[in-house]
């Protein structure tokens, strides 16, 4: 109930803000219009109504008022064009053109049970670091992100098969959850990612270099988990137990081969897919087709591909993609709208005339986008709101790589961040019952924390984002 | 009642799961395309088309699929403790404002952008292989028929839901992960470890 609070309150916050921000004008041009329209589409997506169509909605109707000439016929209006030709728009776009492959891919590899392999070979192998069941889980996570850019599946997968060895150990549940959730969530910042895909469509940039930028900030929030809970277990040991001995006994060769036998043939197909987008051989989708069949390959493998588990990977694939295609649909009809009306306009004569240097613009629109991660989603705030600091960043040169980077870290908080923390409400629907939510949002908040530090850090330190793409392609 | 708008359901998840295999044949095109390219270093003009074509039809033709399962993204902070009757209310009203206008106008006046394109045979622009696009404009108009349809069904069931107080079910489908069976694979592992 604290979340509807939460929800209500945000609602009435908007309502108020729009409300002032058309009176203080002496005149409504269409502009406020634009405004109007924006802090509409923040109200009506808590409707709860499919955000999609919401900004599909919006979109048509504000069209409808922007184009409306005096004595026009109803249906004569341009907006119905302007919505089917948006359409054609995005299925003509051939960098959207590879989200279907890598989803494709993820849901192929999640179905051949690797993940599990490699989490229970990987906690026999580092039985000896403190927090070694934690360790080995953000190290599966990190692997199996760099083969899938699905969120909601890693939290739930990781879930299942590393929570109940955590918590039989004795580990603090606050601990156990909390890095499940986080680890989860690195699957949508480390390559190859959708949401990096739809910041390169929505921001024009290169999905190549946002990927080879993406790489070391990722792997850097991972190892920053992993310290973490090293750095924790060390100090108290009671919240995260060494493995009682008949556990940790498997002998050491068994092991090995395990981790061999999990790892190698994934982490091969991983930097052939990786490789060759960061490495300038191939596009996106070329990688991504290839890799989705390498995927096929090794499921065939492991013995784990079937007719049934294909058609649910083809089925599984076909709903995600409608829904991320969707949304981009709706988005790109809404900011054409947006556009028309020309409310940008207005936002920028106002940040101008706040004068700020451009570190304080950075942290001021990361901030909107931190505080906007709590009531929505990421698919909303990259298509929404992106597009709107977009044109800014020219003004104060900052880099829209740069900047992508920094959005991706942050909406990496956006998952962990209640009310709407996706990753806790996955974890929580395959958690033994005794763990209540309060419990996972809790263990959420020092990785939140930890979220914040690596932003910090890649902007003290843009070389940590930037090195790569600078190296690879100048 | 329920009966046919279950019916509707199943329509659209027909044509969604008929269209969803175009994900084998663009993981084919490209693979095709990769291999002709860089290993014969002969690349096909029809790749780029087709992979567009396949991935285009895609995503439109699944729309409706995904509706059914209730499977587009909503920011359910507030709507997710909302009394069933006050979510039927909300989602009424919106379906009416916000998804009929759009998906209508796809519907309509996609087939006028269909017609246009057919009139004059027109060639994609997007290579030099000369490959009709006018089929893929075909694919707006459709895609917007069963959505449409598919949107009248969810119409009903708010209607329902307003008179009943509580939503009707839906048909149950593949999960993101097959829990149960999850499961039971790592029962037989353990067993097969102990031994």
């Amino acid at each position: 109930m604290r979340a509807a609070r939460f929800g209500l309150v945000f609602l009435a916050l908007t309502i108020v803000a729009v409300v002032l921000l058309l009176l203080i004008p002496e005149q409504i041009t269409r502009g406020h219009l634009g405004l109007l329209m924006l802090g509409l589409i923040v109200v009506a997506i808590l409707l709860g109504f499919p955000t999609a169509f919401t900004l599909m909605g919006l979109g048509m109707v504000f069209g409808f008022i922007a184009f409306h000439r005096p004595g026009q016929a109803f249906f004569s209006s341009p907006i119905f064009d302007q919505m089917v030709l948006r359409t054609f728009g995005v299925m003509t776009n051939d960098v959207v053109m590879s989200v279907p492959l890598f989803v494709f891919m993820g849901y192929v590899i999640e179905r051949t049970s690797i993940i599990d392999r490699l989490f229970r070979s990987l906690h026999v192998t580092m039985g000896r670091i403190p927090g070694s069941l934690a360790v080995a889980t953000v190290v599966t996570c990190t692997i199996f992100a760099t083969a899938t850019g699905i969120i909601g599946a890693t939290v739930t997968l990781m879930g299942l098969l590393a929570l109940p060895p955590m918590l039989r150990a004795g580990y603090d549940v606050k601990l156990a959850s909390g890095v499940i959730a986080a680890g989860g969530c690195l699957g949508i910042l480390i390559p190859p990612s959708v949401m990096l895909i739809l910041y390169g469509a929505t921001a024009q940039v290169s999905v190549v270099q946002l990927y080879a930028g993406a790489l070391f900030p990722g792997l850097l929030l991972a190892l920053l988990y992993i310290l973490y809970v090293i750095g924790r277990a060390k100090l108290n040991p009671a919240l995260a137990p060494r493995l009682p001995r008949e556990e940790s006994n498997v002998p050491m060769g068994q092991a090995l081969k395990m981790l061999v036998g999990s790892f190698v043939p994934l982490a091969v197909l991983i930097v052939a897919v990786l490789g060759s987008i960061v490495g300038g051989v191939a596009t996106p989708t070329e990688a991504a087709a290839v890799g989705a069949f390498g995927a096929i390959m090794l499921a065939a493998g492991y013995r784990r591909l079937d007719w049934a588990r294909l058609k649910e990977s083809v089925f599984l694939t076909a709903r995600t993609t409608a829904m991320v295609c969707w949304l981009f649909v709706g988005s790109q009809l809404f900011s054409s709208t947006f556009a028309l009306l020309g409310g940008q306009g207005i936002l920028e004569g106002w940040v101008t005339a706040l004068e700020l240097s451009p570190i304080e613009f950075l942290i001021l629109s990361q901030l909107v986008i931190f505080l906007l991660g709590w009531p929505l989603e990421w698919t909303e705030i990259i298509v929404i709101f992106v597009p709107i600091f977009l044109p800014l960043l020219g003004h104060f040169g900052i880099d829209p790589l740069f900047f992508g980077l920094l959005v991706a870290l942050n909406l990496q908080a956006a998952f962990l961040s209640p009310p709407v923390a996706m990753a806790a409400f996955y974890l929580k629907g395959v958690a033994p019952p005794h763990v209540t939510l309060g419990q996972i949002f809790h263990g959420m908040m020092p990785f939140m924390a930890i979220q914040i530090v690596a932003m910090v850090l890649l902007y003290a330190f843009p070389q940590i984002g930037m090195w790569l793409p600078r190296v690879l392609y100048q | 009642m329920n009966g046919y708008l279950l019916r509707i359901d199943r329509i659209s998840a027909w044509t969604g799961k008929a269209f969803a295999w175009c994900i084998v044949g663009l993981t084919t095109v490209v693979c095709f395309d990769v291999v002709a390219r860089y290993v014969f270093n002969a690349p096909t003009q029809w790749g780029g088309d087709a992979s567009l074509m396949l991935y285009g039809t895609l995503f439109m033709m699944a729309g409706a699929y995904t509706l059914s399962r209730n499977g587009h993204v909503r920011g359910d902070v507030l709507y997710r403790f909302l009394p069933a009757r006050v979510q039927a209310g909300l989602d009424l009203g919106l379906y009416l404002l916000f998804f009929v206008p759009g998906i209508a106008a796809l519907a309509w006046f996609g087939v006028g952008f269909f017609w246009e394109s057919w009139g004059f045979s027109e060639k994609s622009q997007i290579s030099s292989s000369n490959i009709p696009i006018y089929p893929l404009k075909l694919v707006i108009p459709l895609a917007g028929a069963v959505l449409l349809l598919q949107g009248a069904a969810e119409i009903a069931r708010c209607l329902i839901c307003l008179r009943w107080g509580q939503w009707p079910q839906r048909l149950h489908d593949v999960e993101e992960i097959d829990i149960e069976e999850l499961k039971a694979d790592l029962d037989a592992e353990h067993r097969k470890e102990r031994k």
